[in-house]
């Protein structure tokens, strides 16, 4: 029972072992418990899980942008192109943030800033980080805006948020997010508040981005139908811990952990071809203040047995490039394989 | 935009109407009749000007006619006559009016300067030591009379120290160029425009601070944050020009209770303005003086709430759209 | 209901500030109500040298002023005119503000409109002018000064009324009234207002406050009441010794100012306890 599965080049990003808490009046919460991913350039990393299971806090964590009094690191370390961010000074981090990752939020209307114009906040992102001056940043601006395919580009320099639909507003943010030519994107449920329409259209776009630069893309969502779109490879997040990585292929054909086949509904193969959505799965993810001992899933897992409930399982690559953490799985897979011994 | 300019500067018509035909009930509440109101205590015993004040304000006529001649005169700047400085009305207010426009503009300032600044400092620091410190203070500040400040204040600052003088706007009898005329006046103005806004001072930095607060758990501040703003960029390019604008909207519905308290502190400093012509006027029973205060004082704070809500449009692009 | 009301004061004695608040006002009210016991006799009258600094003489505990009266009396005997006026003008405030909030909201359209001018133009006019020119108007007394500031003060009770009543009208207990063939009057005033009422009375209190500066304001020029011993008044006459004695005028202005910050954590607190969601800072 090795690691992760180790991609192919370097990692641009990697993750070791995050531990990210809540610290509330009812306790101490572990929000992201001993979380390990890598991103290598170019690939399209997807962290997919229901809201609560820790995967915002955790992207938050890596930018260095944990709303300070509840959240906070409390272990393990973040390496991006080798250096820990989680040991560097805020003043450091700054020049890190938004030149080498950038990250975009969920609600691209509420994201802007309504007193400035969309120019000017272009404009702020690229002069925080180059030597240009006003008009070069300016004239950099207009060039983004047509990047991200927004037409008559000029003019919307000097338009304001509130006057931009929500697909055209998460473009502008998109287009402050590559302003400086960032090696990571993190893009935190970048299609959830828009329309259907809109929402192929923007991650078409970001894939586009990434071809052209072959910067990393990490996609946090809810949605299956957007990771079997945009993903690799695929992290599975439940209740603050990773519990199945594969790649995005291996992933929906034969999901390992009983949680992903839960996600996947009845047929995998049909959720694939009509880029399908959450199904219901029974009972609800237990409060933070209240995990069980043992797996988290344990309560609402079809597969449950006596281990479970008494061990926490570990990580382990059960498949070439694929991983999970559930003691039936483990206990299905060597069976099989003994199956197949005999 | 030129229009709406218009339009907000029309709204102060039926206003200002409004206060005249108070003006005339109010006159009516006194004992006696209106002409009796209009030249008592002016011992005014020309029989020819007599008649002429029976002309102006219909003294023998129904009630709507001396209301409309009223109305008429005002309209026509016509606020009546004072004996007691022997000018008209208008004039003598017009003269003291600018006295009191300095005095108020530069408590505005003051107020806006300290209150703003210190309720950015709070929400910045909060709930720290400073926080605590300058909510405690806002707290005093904002029950303390400014009247009694005043006095506190010139005692402390004029009388023990003699850092500022005790009253007036000029130093009496001394000739200086137009330079050190203006830094005279100046220095004359200190105490008393802190004294009035201290008061106000202490309601901005609690309502900035608060402002502030709500301003932070915004989106738009997490996305500034990482596009890698350093945090005092964040927070004086955008969170405190989102959080500046309930300010606005205070100052404008404050400039009507902040003309109120010229009157007093003019008063304890013995400024020369319209409070002190008020004052005067109240004492000596100089009703034409006391009426045409009251409509000009209307007119001046109707103008400035018009300015603010236009400023107001011009700040929030949301609002410029309607 | 008794539940209802323990849940709230234990709401309200969580806030420091605002049970400091409430001891000072008690104390305060217990002043006034004592005076006369402490007190007995007149307060206006000379009984000693004039300009006795505080803590001078046994005899009188807070100094005398210009004229040799006994300014611990002043104060004690102030304090139930500074009461007596706040609480009346903040009711009178509170009546107008409230029937003007209550009328424009239940009967909307031209109603509404009319009543909100009339609200825009007292506010418009500058609130102490007004006072001074309603008092030099009818004349100095108590009684006018506590409607004077009545009329200047209810222009924050009535928006606020409008506003509580307009959330509550198109509500659906209101609808069955209504349809139960109650007249308009009922509704508003036996159904709707008791509801409305929470937020207004916490406002009240914050124009007690306001009604104290103002009537002080008031005195102390000079245009107050000459029978009655005020807090402002004291300060006005105080003002000719500040370069001597300066400890008349700050005596009075001290009790205002405290009479005025109690009253304003009281406020305070009460709106924290009605308003619980904004207090998880």
């Amino acid at each position: 029972m090795a690691a992760d599965p180790v991609p192919e080049r370097t990692p641009i990003l990697a993750i070791d072992n995050l531990q990210v808490s809540l610290f509330t009046r009812r306790g101490v919460l572990p929000a992201v418990d001993g979380l390990s991913l890598s991103v290598a350039p170019g690939e399209t990393v997807a962290i997919v899980g229901e809201s609560g299971c820790g995967k915002s806090l955790a992207a938050l964590a890596v930018m260095r942008l944990l709303p300070e009094p509840p959240a906070r690191i409390v272990g393990g370390a973040v390496r991006f192109m080798g250096r820990d961010l989680a040991a560097l000074s805020e003043r450091e981090m700054q020049r890190v943030r938004g030149k080498d990752i950038s990250m975009i939020f969920q609600d691209p209307m509420t994201s802007l800033d309504p007193v400035l114009t969309v120019g000017d906040q272009l404009i702020e992102a690229i002069r925080q980080h180059t030597e240009a001056s006003w008009r070069e940043a300016a004239n950099r601006a207009v060039e983004l805006l047509r990047q991200v395919r927004i037409p008559d580009a000029e003019r919307r320099l000097d338009d304001y948020p509130h006057q931009m639909s929500g697909g055209m507003s998460q473009r502008v943010m998109i287009a402050m997010a590559i302003a400086c030519g960032p090696q990571l994107l993190i893009a935190d449920e970048p299609t959830t508040a828009l329309d259907v329409t809109v929402q192929a259209q923007i991650l078409e776009l970001l894939k586009e981005l990434q071809t052209r630069s072959g910067m990393g893309l990490i996609i946090i969502t809810h949605d299956l139908g957007v990771v079997a779109e945009t993903a690799d490879r695929v992290v599975v997040m439940y209740a603050g811990r990773k519990v199945e990585e594969a790649r995005v292929g291996a992933l929906f054909d034969r999901p390992l952990h009983p949680y992903t086949r839960g996600l996947l509904g009845a047929t995998p193969s049909a959720i694939r071809r009509r880029g399908g959505r959450l199904a219901e799965i029974a009972g609800s993810v237990p409060a933070l203040s209240d995990l069980p001992a043992g797996c988290a899933f344990q309560n609402r897992c079809p597969d449950v047995f006596d281990r479970c409930r008494a061990e926490r399982p570990a990580l382990a690559t059960l498949l070439p490039q694929q991983s999970a953490a559930c003691f039936a799985a483990e206990k299905e897979l060597s069976r099989n394989v003994a199956a197949i011994g005999t | 935009m030129r229009r709406i300019v218009v339009r907000r500067l029309v709204q102060i018509i039926p206003l200002i109407f409004a206060v005249i035909v108070l003006n005339f009930v109010l006159i009516h509440l006194a004992p006696g009749s209106l002409f009796d109101v209009m030249t008592s205590e002016q011992q005014i015993t020309d029989p020819a000007m007599l008649d002429q004040l029976r002309h102006t304000y219909g003294v023998d006529q129904p009630t709507w006619v001396q209301l409309a001649k009223y109305i008429w005169s005002v309209m026509r700047l016509d606020l009546g006559f004072s004996y007691r400085q022997n000018a008209p009305v208008l004039d003598v207010i017009m003269e003291q009016l600018p006295a009191t426009v300095i005095l108020m503009l530069a408590s505005m300032a003051i107020a806006l300067l300290v209150g703003i600044t210190a309720g950015v400092l709070a929400s910045v620091k909060v709930n720290t030591v400073w926080d605590n410190l300058i909510s405690l203070g806002a707290v005093f500040f904002f029950a303390a009379p400014s009247f009694w400040l005043g006095i506190m204040m010139t005692v402390l600052f004029a009388v023990k120290l003699g850092w500022f003088p005790v009253g007036g706007m000029r130093t009496i009898g001394v000739d200086h160029g137009t330079l050190a005329d203006a830094l005279d006046v100046m220095n004359h103005l200190v105490l008393p425009a802190t004294a009035l806004g201290l008061f106000y001072a202490a309601t901005y930095a609690r309502v900035m601070r608060a402002s502030m607060l709500e301003v932070f758990r915004l989106d738009f501040v997490r996305t500034a944050r990482a596009k890698g703003l350093s945090r005092g960029r964040v927070v004086l390019a955008h969170v405190m020009r989102n959080a500046l604008l309930p300010i606005i909207t205070l100052v404008g519905l404050q400039l009507g209770t902040m003309l109120g308290g010229s009157v007093v502190i003019e008063a304890v400093f013995s400024w020369p303005g319209i409070g002190s012509l008020l004052f005067d006027s109240v004492m000596s029973r100089n009703f034409p003086m006391v009426l045409g205060v009251l409509v000009l004082g209307s007119l001046l704070v109707a103008v400035c709430n018009a300015t603010v809500d236009l400023l107001y449009m011009r700040l929030d692009p949301r609002i410029r759209a309607r | 209901m008794l539940a209802l009301a323990i849940d709230f004061a234990r709401r309200f004695a969580r806030n420091r500030a605002a049970l400091i608040g409430f001891v000072l006002l008690v104390a305060v009210i217990g002043v006034a109500l004592a005076a006369p016991w402490m007190f007995p006799r007149n307060p206006l009258r000379i009984v000693g040298r004039p300009e006795i600094w505080p803590f001078a003489s046994s005899r009188y505990p807070l100094g005398t002023d210009s004229l040799g009266r006994d300014i611990a009396a002043m104060i004690a005997y102030g304090a139930r005119t500074t009461l007596l006026i706040g609480l009346c003008a903040s009711l009178t405030a509170t009546l107008i503000g409230i029937s003007v909030g209550a009328l424009a909201a239940y009967f909307g359209g031209w109603v509404d409109e009319l009543l909100m001018r009339m609200t825009e133009l007292f506010q418009t006019i500058p609130n102490l002018i007004f006072v001074l020119t309603i008092v030099s108007i009818l004349g100095q007394k108590i009684e006018y000064v506590t409607i004077a500031v009545g009329i200047v003060t209810w222009t924050p009770i009535a928006r606020l009324t409008r506003a509580e009543f307009m959330s509550l009208r198109d509500r659906e207990f209101v609808q069955a009234c209504r349809s139960m063939g109650m007249g308009n009057l009922r509704i508003m005033f036996g159904e709707i207002l008791p509801n409305a009422l929470p937020p207004v009375i916490v406002l009240s209190s914050l124009v007690i406050a306001g009604a104290v500066l103002f009537e002080s304001a008031v005195s102390f020029l000079g245009l107050g009441d000459p029978n009655v011993s005020s807090w402002g008044r004291l300060i006005g006459d105080g003002r000719t010794l500040i370069r001597s004695s300066w400890y008349i005028c700050a005596v009075p202005g001290a009790a205002i100012m405290l009479t005025v910050l109690a009253l304003n954590l009281v406020g305070d607190g009460l709106n924290d306890a009605l308003n619980p969601k904004l207090r998880d800072r």
